[in-house]
């Protein structure tokens, strides 16, 4: 068995909320007294984390999830030394390297070669390491030819990708990498998870803080599932997802979405289009959405309706029977509806599927089903690209708005 | 990524992390394993301050002549402030010199922390290194400026004696002092942007407090206890008779300084520890 390498024993982290709405108040010496004295009257506080305490070895890949606000950030906070915790001791043993955001402290103003020397020593490297390392910090980044540019003036694919090179060159023995690190271009995104995997080849602990189970699923065998401050599962990482997932579930149940009980919808299938049970889809693929349901009285031309939610709650689509001109006269009894959707074009990202039964005409819910969750899968048109991606066309116009005719020279450039 | 052995040098290993350190546990240690990144951050700070410049670093020089041009024109011509029978401009530059550079310190030191907001909010390391760093930083333009005013001194026929020796000493009270009011302002200024905007008028007020546009001697004899626990005043004169062996050492004046001195920057160390844990969470 490899040794520990961070030891998290009772960790607790307490927020102050309003601290600075009253010091508005109270006028700046009395809150500067206060300050100095830690008083702790009247504010009123909120544990952001309780009482965590977990084990991570050198060589294991711990995924740590839980929905917003669960404290997730916050953990690594602490555990990269960035704030530190009101309660618990924490034993790290390693060289700690954490991700939160690459690229914090480049200058926009120095040139390439000197910001790496400059990011190395803010990671903590020192300057014969960051020597030593130079040409292959270069050259893993793509940017030799404008090392000597100042990086305002890099695109910003440009930056990033020097900046996480500098961050990959740290050796770290424990690596705190937090989701937001997968931006970037296809190529780019390709080597953070090849620079992940040689991690994980280099016997590095690596602590994995992700909203997309997806990703989680492909790096960590372990999981670590935050509610509300507190650590409600440690274990192997498909338990924790489906945990995950059923409180995903609940929180929208929460919503306050109830019907009115006329109709139940029994089950909801998520099908490719060939009718095989599928939760994955590729970006352009169809879906096939079936719905069967129980109709307790007849109803007047119901409308079903199939609401595509992304991960972070975001709205992205929705398909109903009313709209698409599909609606029955009357419903009544047992029956099945199915959705084949468009080719999808959302990002890849974790959907949500709800089913909805409205009365005629968008009103009275009658019904509630859901959430379903899915994936969507692109290699490169994630939440960045926006919500969904779709190409479009273009044409060149001159002033007066009549085409241009092209060039030979364009043809021949476009040919 | 080449070989994963042990490299030289390295930061880190083993160590545990608390709520709270010891009152009186600095971390020093910590602020040296990461002396390089001092010396990286002050760095910036000096070739950021004369990047997109056309003059560059010739401001570094250009900028203290160009006061010294004013500040003579208006004090020494207009007013006819007396300077110790020295040219007003020699007596001018002598006392600015010493007086920019604490200033300069002074209020990096402070808004430093705020500044690198970024940094804190994202990275660790001892945050002590940033207002090091600002204080450290502006040695740079001092060295320059120091170059301009032995040409300076040369053209007035003033030649440097023995006693210049002193001066790296009284550099590093200055630095000293400027670092133990910035440990304090600084950690305030995080909460309360108020010290920022405070600032300028603070040091205005400071500047006209120290004897860098007139005289020692015109300080109303009754007036020059109080007037000397100014830690500024030993500093400057010292300043002034290392280089132009104006007057002679106050060795009370510069005692209270010393002691001044270190009253503040100790406490600064302490405050500025007990409030650095909660920096990230409320800059």
């Amino acid at each position: 068995m490899s040794t520990l390498a961070l030891q998290v024993r009772g960790v607790g982290k307490r927020y102050r909320i309003g601290a600075r709405k009253q010091a508005d108040r109270q006028g700046l010496l009395h809150r500067l007294g206060a300050l100095a004295r830690r008083s702790q009257t009247d504010d009123r506080t909120f544990w952001a984390l309780q009482d965590v305490s977990f084990e991570i070895r050198h060589g294991e890949n711990v995924g740590l999830i839980g929905l917003n606000g669960a404290g997730k950030s916050t953990l690594l906070k602490i555990l990269s030394r960035i704030t530190r915790p009101t309660t618990g001791r924490i034993t790290v043993d390693g060289r700690i390297g954490a991700l939160l955001e690459v690229g914090t402290g480049f200058h926009g103003d120095l040139t390439g070669r000197e910001n790496v020397f400059l990011y190395g020593s803010i990671l903590g490297m020192t300057r014969e390491e960051v020597r030593r390392k130079f040409d292959a910090i270069v050259e893993f980044s793509g940017t030799g030819p404008f090392i000597d540019t100042p990086v305002k003036r890099y695109s910003s694919g440009m930056y990033v990708r020097l900046a996480f090179s500098v961050a990959a060159h740290m050796e770290p023995e424990i690596l705190l990498l937090d989701e937001v690190l997968a931006v970037g271009d296809l190529p780019f995104q390709r080597k953070c998870m090849e620079f992940a995997k040689e991690m994980q080849r280099r016997d590095a602990a690596i602590m994995f803080v992700s909203h997309n189970m997806f990703s989680i699923k492909t790096m960590c065998e372990r999981v670590i599932y935050l509610r509300r401050g507190r650590v409600v599962y440690d274990g192997p990482t498909d338990e924790g997802i489906r945990l995950y997932e059923e409180d995903c579930r609940t929180l929208s149940q929460e919503s306050g979405l109830e019907g009115d009980g006329r109709l139940t919808v029994t089950s909801v299938e998520v099908l490719a289009e060939d009718g095989t049970e599928r939760h994955l889809f590729q970006y352009g693929e169809r879906m096939r959405v079936r719905i069967r349901y129980r109709a307790h009285e007849p109803l007047e031309a119901p409308n079903f309706i199939v609401a595509v939610m992304r991960a972070d709650d975001v709205s992205c689509c929705s398909f109903s029977t009313e709209d698409d001109v599909a609606s029955r006269p009357v419903v009544d009894g047992q029956g099945v509806v199915e959705l084949l959707t468009p080719p999808i074009r959302l990002v890849a990202e974790m959907y949500r599927i709800f089913v909805l039964v409205r009365a005629k005409g968008f009103q009275d819910l009658i019904a509630v089903h859901g959430p379903t969750p899915i994936h969507i899968a692109h290699d490169l048109y994630d939440t960045h690209f926006g919500v969904f991606h779709e190409h479009g066309e273009w044409r060149w116009l001159d002033e007066a708005g009549s085409a241009v005719r092209r060039a030979a020279s364009d043809t021949s450039l476009t040919r | 990524m080449s070989e994963v052995t042990e490299s030289p040098g390295r930061i880190s290993h083993r160590f545990e992390i608390r709520p709270d350190l010891g009152l009186f546990d600095l971390e020093l240690g910590a602020v040296w394993k990461y002396r390089q990144l001092l010396f990286f951050l002050a760095w910036r700070e000096v070739r950021v301050r004369y990047k997109q410049a056309a003059l560059g670093v010739a401001w570094a020089v250009l900028q203290p002549v160009m006061v010294v041009i004013i500040l003579s024109a208006v004090f020494g011509v207009f007013a006819r402030l007396p300077s110790e029978g020295l040219p007003y401009p020699v007596f001018l530059f002598a006392g600015l010199i010493p007086w920019t550079y604490f200033s300069e310190a002074l209020r990096r030191g402070s808004v430093g922390l705020v500044g690198d907001a970024e940094l804190v909010k994202k990275v660790y390391f001892p945050r002590l290194i940033i207002p090091l760093a600002m204080v450290v930083a502006p040695l740079v333009d001092l060295a320059l400026a120091s170059g301009v005013l032995f040409v300076f001194l040369a053209w007035y026929g003033i030649w440097p004696t023995v006693n210049v020796l002193l001066l790296p000493v009284l550099v590093l009270v200055s630095m000293a002092l400027a670092l133990a009011v910035a440990l304090w302002l600084g950690p305030i200024n995080v909460r309360f942007r108020d010290v920022m905007h405070t600032l300028p008028f603070l040091l205005q007020i400071w500047m006209y407090a120290t004897p860098v546009i007139y005289p020692l001697s015109m300080v109303p004899e009754r007036w020059q206890p109080l007037y000397r626990l100014n830690p500024m005043v030993g500093v400057i004169e010292a300043f002034r008779w290392s280089l132009l062996g104006m007057g002679e050492v106050d060795v009370a004046a510069i005692g209270v300084s010393l002691a001044v001195i270190s009253v503040v920057l100790v406490g600064g160390l302490l405050f500025f520890r007990r409030m650095e844990g909660s920096f990230a969470d409320v800059i």
